[in-house]
């Protein structure tokens, strides 16, 4: 087996020079914000690394997000590092089916207990017992229960796993939650994304084989390094926001002369994602770049917070039960508080007296 | 009832409404308007902060309208207006605003502070805290007829004198007149080359226009001192002189507050719309400017600028008006590096030049406008506003500055191109 290869040799059995391996090194260390300085040192962490194992369950999802990994960039770096964990068990990719599929995994959770990595693509349905979604006769939620267990962290790949997606969407028949609702007492990593980027997806595991940990995370569980600033500031775009040009419609003059997309419904400005600095297909292009406004497609419950085409400072609409009392109240309040302060006002109007002439006499020293 | 503290805090009161209640909520306290006030920038004393000057309306707005402010002074924590405290104020109130509206274009949260000032002049005056010129001048206004204490007789005199002087007919009192001039005192008895002025303007236009003898008098003191009901009742007489002799328009003069009175306040303070339109002259002498009404020759060769008076230009929105019949007879018209809606004041609005006791103040602050007009180096001045002008001319020459002012329409006048003699044009005395 290649369990004893270094990943250095697995490169090099794939044609990989040193050199493109320390330019990815090098690539890796920017993209997470580690200094430069680092790059030898995760160089190093990983050619020295052992192939750590990784189980890949695939829940309420439409393999998006592994399409994104395998296909986008094939052959690269990215790709290689993934063929270099130990992939044990993915439904797409693994060749065994039916139970030595299953068995795969039960193996590879005994013999690295503590040790492997999950990732886990899709959502997972609660509802019902979880009868919504079955592997082998295994419910989504019991899978995932059972083979979090031994593991050393679990990454939450793409919006579905990280914060429920689509299958989420109101009204959410099948009850599904993302993964961060069911695992507490691991390390999460929330790469979200539809899909996400395969530099995220990369750089995320090469930041764990260096450093033996997951990265920095924000508030939603995403690393620091790639979900830091919003697309908003560092599109190239900016300028004609800032400037206020806007394209009113996909047709039109600004539109051509490729001017800010806000009005269009770009939700750019509070989407947190590497696309306008990464961007796509090898460094290509990226929505925004091709025309049309950011979907907003890495941040928590993306489909449900209104139209892709409804500018973002157009209300989303309906308010919640009970923010709708306590606005009603506070809007009861503040209009009873005004009524009076109205009557107040009126009644020093009724007492008004006339300001005459005689009243400025009156007052002359 | 007498005037007294009691009063004045009903008046306040009576005049807090939403957007003074949203004035105070929304103040952020950024101290940007001091940097707007020539009285602040001329002395560097933070006193003169416009938004200091309505403290005493502040604490009067969150003791009688506010949750907390209500609470604190129910339990003692603050302590209700004092009579001392709004003579202490009135200084702040009265001799250094203008009215002119500069901080309210410079507050970053779009505060109209010196809306709020028109309104706490409304209690000063009511609990007996006006100038004693203010006052004075308004009783003239009120009883009189004008704040300058001019009668009709004197008018009509002087208007004997400017007849004689261009020979043509100024019309008073005459029934169906498209067009009712206003005049302010000011022009009567210190520029009465205004009058004649627009005499041959409207002549050579073909304008039909009157004046009329019992509503001449375009000022309005109660304005200026804050009383909307004094404010009223002048206003009540142009407006009655008008319909008496049924105008369609009545021309505002070159004065700044008879045109805030008359066009902005005006309806509002008598509660009703009026039938007529109320014009400014300039806009009128820009019409006929367009229309070629306003033929002119020669051009005044030296370099000179124009003084934006605060209420016609900041607060009247008159602004390009003033500027296109300038350059018909300016060969070299320099702007003032703050000028238009940003212009400094010239230190003499909002009754601060009836006011005696703010003598030494007003002069202080013209040192704006002698830092504008030095910076410049120009020896010529055109404005639109007999009070500007009153106020400019005294502080050029307390500081031995040697710079003509000059009146917009009399310049007009001055160039007009002579045509034939038109035929109606007849010696009546």
């Amino acid at each position: 087996m290649t369990k004893a290869k270094t990943l250095i040799e697995h490169l090099e059995q794939q044609g990989i020079s040193r050199r493109g391996f320390l330019k990815f090194c090098a690539l890796t260390t920017s993209m997470m914000a580690l200094p430069p300085s680092m790059a030898p040192g995760v160089a190093r962490a990983l050619e020295t690394a052992r192939r750590p194992s990784l189980i890949w369950l695939s829940f309420q999802e439409c393999t998006g997000c592994t399409e994104s990994l395998t296909r986008s960039h094939s052959p690269t770096l990215e790709n290689i590092i993934f063929n270099y964990l130990s992939l044990d068990y993915h439904h797409t990719l693994q060749a065994a089916s039916g139970e030595a599929a299953e068995q795969a995994r039960e193996t590879a959770m005994k013999e690295n207990h503590g040790q492997y990595l999950v990732a886990v693509d899709g959502s997972i349905p609660v509802k019902d017992g979880g009868v919504y979604s079955t592997i082998a006769g295994i419910s989504n939620l019991e899978m995932l229960q059972q083979t979090v267990e031994g593991a050393a962290a679990v990454v939450a790949i793409g919006t579905c796993a990280a914060f429920g997606g689509l299958p989420r969407a109101h009204p959410n028949p099948t009850g599904a939650v993302p993964v961060q609702e069911l695992v507490r007492d691991k390390p999460v990593v929330n790469v979200s994304g539809c899909p996400p980027i395969p530099v995220v997806i990369s750089g995320v595991l090469a930041h764990y084989l260096t450093f033996g940990r997951i990265p920095d995370l924000d508030d939603y569980g995403r690393p620091l390094s790639f979900f830091g600033t919003s697309i908003h500031d560092r599109c190239y775009r900016r300028p004609y926001y800032n400037k206020g040009l806007f394209a009113e419609t996909f047709d039109d003059e600004g539109a051509r002369k490729g001017w800010c997309l806000y009005k269009l419904g770009c939700k750019g400005p509070t989407t947190y994602n590497a696309c306008a600095t990464v961007k796509w297909n090898q460094g290509t292009s990226f929505p925004i770049q091709a025309g049309h406004g950011c979907f907003g497609c890495s941040e928590p419950d993306f489909w449900d917070a209104g139209g892709f085409y409804q500018p973002l400072s157009a209300g989303i609409g309906s308010v919640g039960g009970v923010a709708a009392v306590a606005v009603a109240a506070g809007a009861g309040a503040g209009i009873a508080a005004g009524l009076a302060q109205q009557s107040q006002r009126k009644h020093a109007q009724l007492q008004h007296e006339k300001v005459t002439v005689a009243d400025l006499k009156e007052s002359e020293s | 009832m007498s005037v007294s503290l009691e009063r004045g805090i009903q008046t306040l009161k009576e005049h807090i409404d939403a957007p003074v209640a949203s004035f105070f909520t929304t103040c952020v306290h950024c101290g940007m308007c001091a940097d707007a006030c020539l009285f602040y920038t001329e002395t560097k004393d933070p006193k003169y902060t416009p938004i200091y000057k309505l403290k005493p309306l502040r604490r009067l707005w969150h003791q009688e309208y506010t949750f907390w402010g209500k609470l604190a002074a129910k339990l003692g924590f603050s302590k209700p207006l004092t009579a001392e405290e709004l003579k202490e104020w009135e200084p702040l109130v009265y001799d250094s605003c203008t009215m002119c509206g500069r901080c309210s274009m410079t507050c970053p949260v779009g505060n109209d502070i010196v809306y709020m000032i028109r309104k706490m002049r409304e209690g000063m005056v009511a609990a007996g805290f006006a100038p004693e010129g203010l006052k004075s001048a308004t009783e003239r206004a009120i009883t009189i007829g004008s704040p300058m204490g001019v009668k009709f007789p004197a008018l009509k005199n002087q208007i004997k004198h400017v007849e004689a002087d261009i020979g043509l007919k100024i019309p008073v009192d005459v029934r169906g007149a498209e067009y009712m001039a206003l005049l302010s005192s000011m022009e009567i008895m210190n520029f009465p080359e205004y009058i004649g002025a627009i005499a041959k303007i409207f002549d050579q236009a073909d304008i039909r226009w009157t004046l009329a003898s019992d509503a001449f008098e375009a000022t309005n003191s109660g304005i200026q001192i804050g009383s909307s009901d004094l404010a009223a009742e002048l206003v009540e007489r142009v407006v009655a002189a008008a319909e008496r002799l049924k105008v369609n328009y009545v021309i505002s003069p070159e004065c700044g507050h008879a045109y805030t009175a008359l066009r902005w306040e005006g309806p509002n303070l008598i509660g009703r719309p009026y039938p007529f339109k109320v014009i400014h002259i300039l806009e009128l002498l820009d019409q006929l400017r367009s229309q070629d009404k306003l033929p002119v020759t020669g051009k005044i060769k030296e370099r000179l600028t124009f003084h934006d008076p605060c209420q016609i230009v900041r607060r009247g929105g008159v602004i390009e008006e003033p500027r296109r019949l300038l350059e018909m007879v300016a060969e070299d018209f320099a702007e003032m590096e703050d000028h238009g809606i940003m212009n400094w004041c010239c230190g003499g609005g909002g009754g601060v030049s009836t006011n005696e006791r703010a003598a030494t103040l007003k002069l202080t602050a013209f040192n704006r406008k002698r830092h504008q007009l030095e910076a410049l180096g120009v020896n010529t001045l055109v404005t639109v506003c007999a009070n500007c002008r009153i106020t400019l001319e005294e502080g050029l020459e307390f500081n031995n500055m040697d710079v003509a002012v000059l009146g917009l329409a009399e310049t007009l006048a001055e160039h007009l191109a002579e045509q034939s003699p038109a035929p109606t044009t007849t010696q009546t005395h």
